[in-house]
């Protein structure tokens, strides 16, 4: 009998795909959400996480972009 | 409010009914004149879908509305109001251009800063006017109008400079600001009717209160020092007996001879704040003639140039100064006193050097052959503006000849003269100077730093230290000593202080309170620092004199046109991951920086300018690790804090002279120290921290003018190259951007190139095999903590240390610390040991019991 898996595939670069895969072992071993790594730039993933993953890229992004400070009035 | 009509005339013609202010004015045949002034720099496609979609999106905007993010503007969006903010395009904009196509584009979109100018009334001939002033103290500045020469002057004079690109400028006027205005002479009324016959819309009250109410006190008290006394001198005697009933200046006041009343002497005028004004005036009278908007204005104008004449005239005549004398020790008492939290009057402070008798005056001519660039020319007006010396900070970009605008000033005052640098090598530097544009000789100038400890011959001369010598509080040396007091109990006409952005650090605060000195210059390419001190310097030194703008120096060829870009280097997988993991967090630095593909381009750019330019290359690295791997792979010499002296100047020698040694790899004491003029391309692997200050002294390295190549060197060429490597989706990113504000400010754009290696073709690059990469990984793994951090510069090489070191070895056996060899105690005495005192620290005697015991006789 074949045992189906439901998952997510997720296309990226390679950078993006290392940052998952990191997240993915800061998560102790029951959640992990890798399911299978395909190759460099693919990844099928548990298809809970996904919203999850989006929130953690964005707030990874804007760590590494610098914003300048608007500048306030200055009296 | 846009109404659009409701009939369909609109959509014929291109025109709109626009409500400015409550008044219905047509723009229909403004429209396009006021398009092109506000210069909106906007995809393309833009402006051209605002006007169709005014006319037929009428229910839309409301729907719109909803959908946006909220915003706190209260006009519908439609349209540009006329004094709005010229924002750049931010990364949000760009987003909502793409969901919102098909109707408006919001300029400025960042909510909380769409702020509506439609209030503000233009004028009629408002296309002739360089500014937009806006109520909240920011002043645009147009420099394609005709009047932009004369108009920079004048806000340069009056307001600090935000950022000055290459088609407007954005100032803001500060208290600080104003406070510099006035010390050059400009009054309050001067400045509120020239920033009005410049601007655009109508001055708002808000901007003529702010200005009368920081200036209201500002200038009208002056402290000079004259004849060896210390006179507070104000033109308005009102205000000098109203000093004189507070009660620390009634202690210090020195009753004059003659009686109660003032002394009265009289002044020269303000030479600076006249010819600014007449400069304006006269721009004016040029526009008008030329005939460009015939309007009700020149009548109005005329009435108001001979007002403006008679005003003149008035000024020339020599004004009336009352002064009373306070005693020298009680100075910096009054000064405190009258500071904005005291008596709000704050004091000028002016060295009548002409005058004063009591200093030797020192024999020192600028060479006939020095030739004054028209900024340098600027600074040195507004520093004796009206034949005194004033003190304050002259900020002129890297490699303009700052060096020639000190020894200027101090060829003008010829009074004995201090200098102040931040390290040993700058001192040979500076002596060298004074040498090479003056007549002095060797004797007159002595150098004090921990090699050579000298004093002038004479009685007056120039002494060149570092200010880590000054401000050294521990014990120093015999000679050290001597010369330090001599340094400290001499009264000295000139302070010179060269890179002044240091000074407000604790340490070297210090330094103004030891030197007496009459006038204080200080001198800086960058005046920013990352903690919030720079505005201290307004009152440990003075006011800002003159601040020259980067791009115009580059357009006149007084420094080098540089092309500034940054490259973005994708990191490799494995480093990647390593760079992601916790454990790495200290290695961070060194991984991002030890990146292949950034070896790689760093390996390429270099070629490409040696071989195929013939450039001379510095390569910056804060790192030192890094500095070795780079430097010892590609086979090119390198310098950091640990290379001898010798070896230095050799090794900078052949970087100069031969052509087979070009390209040098520099740590970070290359930022400051180290002067080579013939570098044209820069190139920054690593950097500290985001320090906006650093790169900024960075690019100044390669700034210096360049002679032209014998080909042909067309306007637009760039002559000099500057370029960061960055690490892509790393720390650095964040880092890089941070730090290239400043330079952004001065008008600099970074270029940004993302396939630099797609060029690279055929070029045999070093790491370009898993295997080598893997190499390299595993060796920055395996660096050390401290390997893997940022060089701390050796700073203390400039004082003799003569403290014992903390922690000290011996040899000896576990016995003898017991007493097992018959060594019971043993008396020593430590620094920590006081000796008994005679008096307590606060100055009373102690009893006599313990004073007996101090003598020795108990």
């Amino acid at each position: 009998m074949v045992s189906a898996m439901r998952g997510v595939l997720l296309q990226c670069d390679v950078p993006t795909k290392e940052f998952i895969l990191s997240l993915n072992d800061s998560k102790p071993t029951n959640e992990r959400f890798v399911i299978l790594d395909l190759d460099d730039t693919r990844l099928f993933v548990q298809p809970t996480v996904v919203e999850w993953l989006e929130k953690r890229l964005k707030e990874f992004n804007e760590e590494n972009t610098y914003q300048p400070p608007r500048r306030e009035d200055m009296r | 409010m846009v109404k659009a009509d409701p009939d369909g005339t609109a959509e014929d013609k291109p025109s709109l009914k626009i409500k400015l202010g409550g008044k219905d004015v047509s723009t229909a045949g403004k429209q396009g004149s006021g398009a092109t002034k506000l210069k909106i720099k906007l995809p393309a496609a833009k402006p051209e879908l605002i006007e169709p979609a005014n006319n037929e999106d009428n229910e839309k905007p409301v729907k719109k509305e909803k959908r946006t993010r909220k915003r706190k503007a209260p006009s519908p969006d439609e349209y540009i109001p006329v004094g709005a903010e010229i924002e750049g395009i931010g990364a949000d904009d760009i987003e909502e251009l793409s969901e919102n196509e098909d109707d408006y584009y919001k300029l400025g979109a960042e909510d909380n800063e769409f702020k509506d100018y439609a209030s503000l009334k233009l004028k009629p001939d408002h296309a002739n006017r360089p500014l937009w002033v806006c109520p909240d103290g920011r002043i645009f500045l147009e420099t394609f109008s005709p009047v932009y020469r004369q108009a920079y002057d004048f806000l340069i004079a009056i307001a600090e400079p935000v950022c000055r690109p290459e088609c407007v400028h954005e100032y803001v006027l500060t208290p600080h600001s104003l406070y510099a205005a006035v010390s050059i002479g400009l009054n309050t009324q001067t400045i509120i009717t020239v920033l009005n016959r410049l601007s655009k819309v109508q001055l708002p009250p808000e901007i003529s209160e702010f200005i009368q109410e920081s200036t209201g006190n500002y200038g009208k008290v002056k402290l000079v020092l004259h004849r060896n006394k210390f006179w507070v001198e104000s033109p308005f005697p009102d205000i000098l007996r109203k000093l004189l009933k507070d009660d620390v200046i009634q202690k210090a006041h020195v009753a004059a001879p003659e009686g109660d009343g003032f002394t009265v002497t009289a002044g020269l005028t303000e030479q600076a704040a006249v010819d600014l004004t007449k400069e304006v005036e006269m721009a004016e009278v040029e526009e008008i003639a030329d005939g460009s908007d015939p309007g009700p204005d020149p009548a109005a104008a005329d009435p108001g140039l001979a007002a403006a004449e008679a005003l003149a005239q008035a000024e020339h005549r020599e004004r009336e100064l009352h002064s009373f004398e306070i005693e020298p020790s009680q100075v910096e008492h009054v000064k405190a006193r009258c500071l904005p939290g005291g008596l709000n009057y704050p004091m000028l402070e002016e060295y009548d050097f002409r005058n004063d008798t009591v200093n030797a005056d020192l024999n020192i001519e600028l060479k006939p052959h020095v030739q004054h660039r028209p900024y340098q020319e600027k600074s040195m007006a507004k520093m004796f503006g009206n034949g005194r010396a004033r003190s304050g900070i002259i900020v002129l970009p890297c490699g303009a000849g700052k060096s020639l605008v000190g020894i200027t000033a101090a060829a003008r005052i010829k009074k004995s003269v201090l200098c102040l640098v931040t390290n040993s090598v700058s001192v040979d530097q500076w002596k060298h100077q004074f040498k090479l544009w003056t007549n002095l000789q060797d004797h007159q100038i002595s150098r004090f730093t921990s090699d050579q400890k000298e004093l002038f011959a004479g009685v007056s001369g120039v002494t060149i230290t570092t200010y880590t010598m000054v401000s050294y509080s521990g014990r120093r040396s015999e000679e050290s000593a001597k010369v330090m007091e001599e340094i400290a109990s001499r009264e000295w006409g000139l302070l010179l202080l060269d890179e002044v952005h240091v000074v407000p650090a604790q340490m070297f605060r210090k330094v103004i309170g030891i030197v007496k000195a009459h006038c204080k210059l200080g001198l800086t390419a960058t005046l920013v620092r990352e903690d919030e001190r720079i505005s201290d310097l307004n009152f440990l030194i003075g006011p800002k004199l003159y601040e020259a703008n980067w791009l115009d120096l580059t357009r006149a060829g007084h420094i080098a046109n540089v092309q500034c870009a940054e490259v973005w280097c994708p990191m490799t997988k494995e480093f990647y991951r390593e760079y992601l993991k916790k454990d790495n967090a200290a290695r961070r630095q060194l991984l991002y920086v030890m990146n292949p593909n950034k070896f790689q381009a760093c390996q390429f750019l270099i070629q490409y300018h040696e071989q195929v330019r013939g450039d001379k290359i510095i390569v910056f690295s804060d790192n030192i690790f890094a500095l070795r791997e780079y430097a010892q792979r590609l086979r090119k010499p390198f310098i950091y804090g640990g290379t001898s002296h010798q070896e230095r100047t050799r090794v900078l020698a052949a970087f100069k002279r031969s052509s087979e040694v070009s390209t040098v790899f520099l740590s970070k004491v290359g930022d400051n120290s180290i002067d080579i003029p013939e570098a044209n391309v820069l190139i920054q692997i690593s950097s500290h921290a985001g320090s906006r200050r650093q790169e900024a002294q960075r690019l100044g390295r390669i700034l210096r003018a360049k002679k032209g190549k014998p080909g042909s060197q067309a306007a637009d060429e760039f002559n000099a190259f500057f370029y960061t490597l960055v690490s892509k989706d790393t720390q650095e990113m964040y880092y890089s951007t941070k730090r290239q504000q400043f330079l952004i400010d001065q008008g600099y754009s970074f270029k940004v190139i993302t396939n630099l290696l797609d060029a690279a073709g055929g070029a045999n690059l070093q790491l370009s095999t898993r295997d080598e990469q893997l190499d390299v990984l595993a060796k920055v793994l395996a660096a050390g903590e401290e390997e893997a951090g940022v060089e701390v510069a050796d700073v203390t090489d400039d004082v003799t240390r003569t403290k014992k070191a903390l922690a000290q070895r011996t040899t000896g056996n576990m016995g003898a610390l017991s007493g097992a060899h018959g060594l019971t105690y043993m008396e020593y005495g430590t620094s920590k040991a006081q000796k008994p005192r005679l008096t307590t620290k606060s100055g009373k005697t102690r009893h006599l019991l313990f004073r007996k015991h101090a003598q020795g006789k108990l």
